[in-house]
């Protein structure tokens, strides 16, 4: 159990630059998920901390140690890969003891033959098969160590794979898309699992999705990133209250956060030629976006500001998401609405929607997060 | 009123299109099978027929011999130097091809670009007609003017002389190789190898592609360090089908070495019998000698060995090697 320091590494392949300056400091026993689009660096990254990549340049460090040039095997860490990767020729208890024959037992010891007859050997082997027996106990696949993994399901050749991260004591486990190959109610259940083995082990866990709940759901904190680089790295709850860049809004939440365009005029914000609020300052940028989560919209008759008609609609159940042409400018925006509220909601009906300014956040034409202005609206809110 | 029960009437008419659709079966199928029973299967049947007779070709008649012709495979001293030599040359060439092969294509597998080269190369002296080829390894290993032993001449007076080989060799001269019963059945394994291993290569090369390389990152996480130890543990288990393979291709073809022997001693399978192989052997009885008999009984000992390996290897693949 250690704590994991990540300072400024980048990697290029070639021309093309992957990693662009990555820094990240986890904590002992904190769960971080490392979240985004494919392609964004995320798997390469965590190869980097792996030792299975060499960065072009940064270090990496465990426990204050630098290990940026130690070799994989070196660095007592844990892996779970996408595919698995159990070794198909032998049995599920023989997989989880891998680890520890490679690391406690000598070369010698470890011959087929003549291991049993050197000294010692027998003892080694003993405890190597109850710490299998306590790993896959703790899984619950203590009945399935005879047999290989050909004979197993996705989710149990999962568990396996975690059986052997887990049997030695890691400084972390690093987890890459572990549940990406997993139907989906196998997914929601293993997720509970993971995150509830986490809680017990108080282990280090460095996690990679680009399944924005799974990060949601399990994690600390949240590192979100895009283009090789890590645009926001909080818990969950504030990456998706309070983000600092568009592109964290627009990738964590479902359905997507709708970004509508506002104007300074002045000291007025302004939103398809309706003010909104009056009071900003004047070196704010003219152009910017506003970013509303479907949840902030609520249906209105009464001085609507935002008319359109509904074009798709789709009832969960528990809740109902609304798409909603909007009669300014064609753009869409989502709509997250209670199942009462469905007779209003039929599709082409013409409906009308507000939203509470405290619940808008506001970003300049790149992207980033601007929370001077947001304040200034919210206080304007308050006032009227 | 009497109604009829659907299903009684589909009971009746099942039957009949069932027979319909299995004569058509049947008949699709037939030209293929007799086929296969008229150029594979009564051959074989006629060989053993006749390894129990004393036919030759020309002949009107034949007597029933019985069990002599397989007598005499076991007990004449021609036939133990054939068995010798036979089994001299599938169990040094079979092992040092595959292992060769197997080196070579994990060296290959490891080089980028520059590893196309290599596998062109390797893969030469398969394409290459092994005829030919023995020829070309006549003249080379000619004792006085071949170019082996030239060579080796060229290390006489100098400190080379230490190795008891040349020692030897400058003092008496160089072995006659082709000419030295020694000698000769080492040369044609030797050629066997070079001839062979460029194609057990490939077929390792092909093993190597299924590979998982994630499973090598999943042995390095476990703590493999060594080359030799993620070998053990990744690649050699993933190699088992290849290898089983490989190794029963290897047999059958080492059982099967006929055109070295007959370029370099067409007449009597080198010097005092010593490279007097099964194919040979065949060959010399049942044609050159005309005596059908005896190259039935060997043809059908032949067909044994090669039924015994595939079966071996069918076993392996289904119990041992397949995940």
């Amino acid at each position: 159990m250690s704590d994991l320091q990540i300072a400024s590494v980048t990697k290029h392949f070639g021309e093309t630059s992957v990693l662009k300056g990555v820094t990240l400091d986890v904590k002992d026993g904190e769960f971080i998920s490392l979240v985004g689009p494919s392609g964004c660096g995320k798997s390469t990254l965590l190869r980097i901390i792996a030792g299975l990549e060499t960065p072009t340049s940064g270090t990496i460090a465990i426990d204050g140690a630098e290990v940026t040039h130690l070799r994989a095997a070196d660095r007592n860490l844990s892996m779970v890969f996408q595919s698995y990767a159990l070794y198909p020729h032998l049995t599920v208890a023989e997989n989880i003891a891998v680890p520890l024959q490679m690391r406690q037992m000598s070369a010698l010891q470890r011959l087929p033959v003549l291991g049993d007859v050197l000294p010692g050997a027998r003892a080694q082997k003993d405890d190597i098969a109850q710490a299998v027996r306590h790993a896959a106990e703790m899984l619950e696949i203590a009945a399935l160590l005879d047999r290989k993994p050909g004979q197993l399901s996705g989710g149990q050749r999962q568990r396996v794979a975690l059986g052997r991260a887990l049997v030695r004591d890691p400084a972390a486990f690093l987890l890459d898309e572990p549940l990406s190959n997993l139907d989906a109610k196998l997914r929601v259940q293993t997720r509970a699992e993971i995150a509830e083995l986490h809680r017990r082990l108080k282990a280090t866990f460095i996690y990679v999705t680009h399944d924005q709940v799974e990060a949601m759901t399990m994690s600390d904190r949240i590192a979100v990133m895009m283009g090789g680089e890590i645009l926001q790295c909080a818990a969950p709850d504030v990456i998706y209250e309070d983000p600092d860049d568009i592109r964290v809004a627009e990738f964590i939440g479902s359905p997507k956060i709708n970004v509508l365009p506002v104007e300074r005029n002045g000291t007025a914000l302004t939103m398809f030629d309706q003010v909104l609020n009056s009071r900003l300052s004047i070196d704010s940028p003219k152009v910017m976006q506003m970013g509303l989560r479907p949840e902030a919209l609520r249906l209105t008759q009464s001085a609507p500001r935002l008319t359109g008609r509904v074009v798709h609609l789709e009832n969960l159940g528990a809740e109902v998401f609304a798409q909603v042409a909007l009669g300014n400018d064609g753009s869409r925006v989502t709509l997250r609405a209670m199942p009462a509220q469905r007779q209003n909601l039929a599709l082409g009906a013409q409906v009308g929607l507000s939203f509470d300014l405290n619940a808008a956040m506001i970003f300049d034409a790149g992207g980033a997060r601007l929370r001077n202005v947001e304040l200034a609206a919210s206080r304007a809110a308050e006032v009227a | 009123m009497v109604t009829v029960d659907p299903s009684l009437a589909a009971d009746v008419t099942k039957p009949k299109a069932d027979n319909r659709q299995a004569r058509t079966g049947w008949g699709l199928a037939a030209p293929a099978l007799i086929l296969m029973v008229l150029i594979l299967l009564v051959p074989i049947l006629v060989a053993g027929v006749l390894s129990f007779t004393n036919y030759s070709l020309g002949n009107a008649g034949f007597d029933w011999v019985g069990l002599q012709n397989y007598e005499r495979l076991f007990t004449r001293s021609t036939y133990e130097k054939m068995f010798v030599a036979t089994f001299t040359y599938v169990v040094t060439v079979v092992p040092i091809s595959v292992g060769l092969g197997l080196g070579a294509a994990l060296l290959v597998h490891s080089l980028g670009r520059i590893g196309d080269i290599y596998k062109t190369i390797y893969f030469l002296p398969v394409m290459a007609t092994l005829l030919a080829m023995a020829i070309a390894w006549e003249f080379m290993l000619h004792p006085t003017i071949g170019m082996v032993n030239r060579t080796f001449e060229m290390a006489c007076g100098t400190w080379l002389e230490v190795i008891p080989f040349f020692a030897g060799g400058c003092a008496d001269g160089f072995p006659l190789w082709l000419g030295d019963r020694d000698y000769a059945i080492w040369v044609v394994c030797f050629i066997g190898i070079w001839q062979g291993f460029g194609f057990n290569m490939v077929l390792f090369l092909a093993g190597l592609t299924s590979v998982h390389r994630e499973l090598y990152h999943a042995a390095e996480m476990d703590g493999a360090r060594s080359g030799w130890e993620r070998f053990r543990l990744v690649t050699w288990p993933a190699l088992g089908p290849t290898t089983v393979f490989v190794v029963t291709i290897s047999c059958i073809r080492a059982f099967q070495v006929f055109d070295t022997i007959e370029a370099f001693w067409a007449q009597g399978g080198g010097p005092n019998k010593s490279a007097y192989v099964m194919m040979f052997a065949i060959f010399e009885k049942g044609i050159q000698q005309n005596l059908i008999g005896i190259g039935s009984a060997i043809t059908i000992l032949f067909l044994l060995f090669v039924m015994f390996l595939t079966l071996i290897q069918r076993w392996l693949v289904e119990r041992k090697v397949h995940y």
